[in-house]
């Protein structure tokens, strides 16, 4: 089955930063980053994040992007859901925007990247949803979102046997 | 690697999931990135996590490292309930 990679970029006003060893706190010290806009209206803005979470069932905050991830992390995420056949979704890429890279982590509580939205809820990073995958959690959730998760096929083939 | 020896990283890490998590049965803090003090994976067991979703639980935990996770560049959590 091919599916279509689709992939939203986010083009941030700022130049990426090509900083080595990025800490965590990521201070939104307004001007410190350099970064483009800030508070309301910047493409970091809780706004902004909503409406982004809640453009597709399936939405990927992560490094790089679905063809060519930059983590380790967010190639997982990546691969778990090439795994479900999963292949059409909004994937965003917070290394070209470090208002989105910072307001995602702001909207969702939660310090790190790759972050995973199923119907515009957080659901985890990498290690969420790779349990969830493990533990059969991932197709129940997607069968929830209309998605019918290509495992299902493969199991149907070996029970036949 | 031997079980003796702890970074001070991880016995820090260890000493606040122990002061915010009494109840825990179970701690493990590992640094993975090599005793840089930049990544760590984090196992802990604890009656708090019962009846809590995953990334919830995971939130608590981030919550009670709030500081010390300003300094790291990633983590690793996997949260357990005691049998």
């Amino acid at each position: 089955m091919s599916g279509v990679v689709r992939t939203a970029w986010r083009l941030g006003a700022a130049a990426v930063r090509g900083r080595a060893g990025r800490h965590l706190s990521q201070a939104a010290t307004g001007g410190a980053e350099g970064g483009g806009a800030e508070g309301g209206g910047g493409s970091g803005s809780r706004e902004a994040v909503e409406r982004l979470v809640r453009e597709h069932p399936v939405v990927v905050f992560m490094k790089g992007s679905p063809a060519q991830p930059l983590c380790g992390f967010s190639n997982a995420v990546v691969q778990i859901l090439r795994l479900h056949g999963v292949e059409d979704y909004r994937a965003h890429d917070v290394l070209q925007d470090p208002d989105l890279r910072q307001g995602i982590k702001n909207y969702s509580n939660w310090p790190t990247i790759p972050q995973v939205y199923l119907n515009g809820e957080f659901v985890g990073g990498c290690d969420i949803l790779l349990q969830m995958h493990q533990n059969g959690d991932l197709v129940e959730e997607l069968k929830k979102l209309g998605i019918r998760s290509a495992l299902l096929d493969a199991e149907k083939d070996q029970d036949k046997k | 690697r031997s079980f003796t020896s702890q970074t001070d990283g991880e016995a820090r890490v260890t000493q606040v999931l122990r002061e915010k998590f009494p109840r825990a049965s179970a701690i493990k803090v590992v640094d993975i990135s090599g005793g840089c003090g930049a990544m760590y994976e984090i196992h802990i067991e604890s009656e708090d996590f019962r009846e809590k979703r995953t990334v919830q639980q995971h939130q608590m935990v981030n919550q009670a490292l709030s500081e010390e996770i300003k300094s790291m560049h990633g983590l690793r959590i996997f949260t357990s309930i005691p049998k």
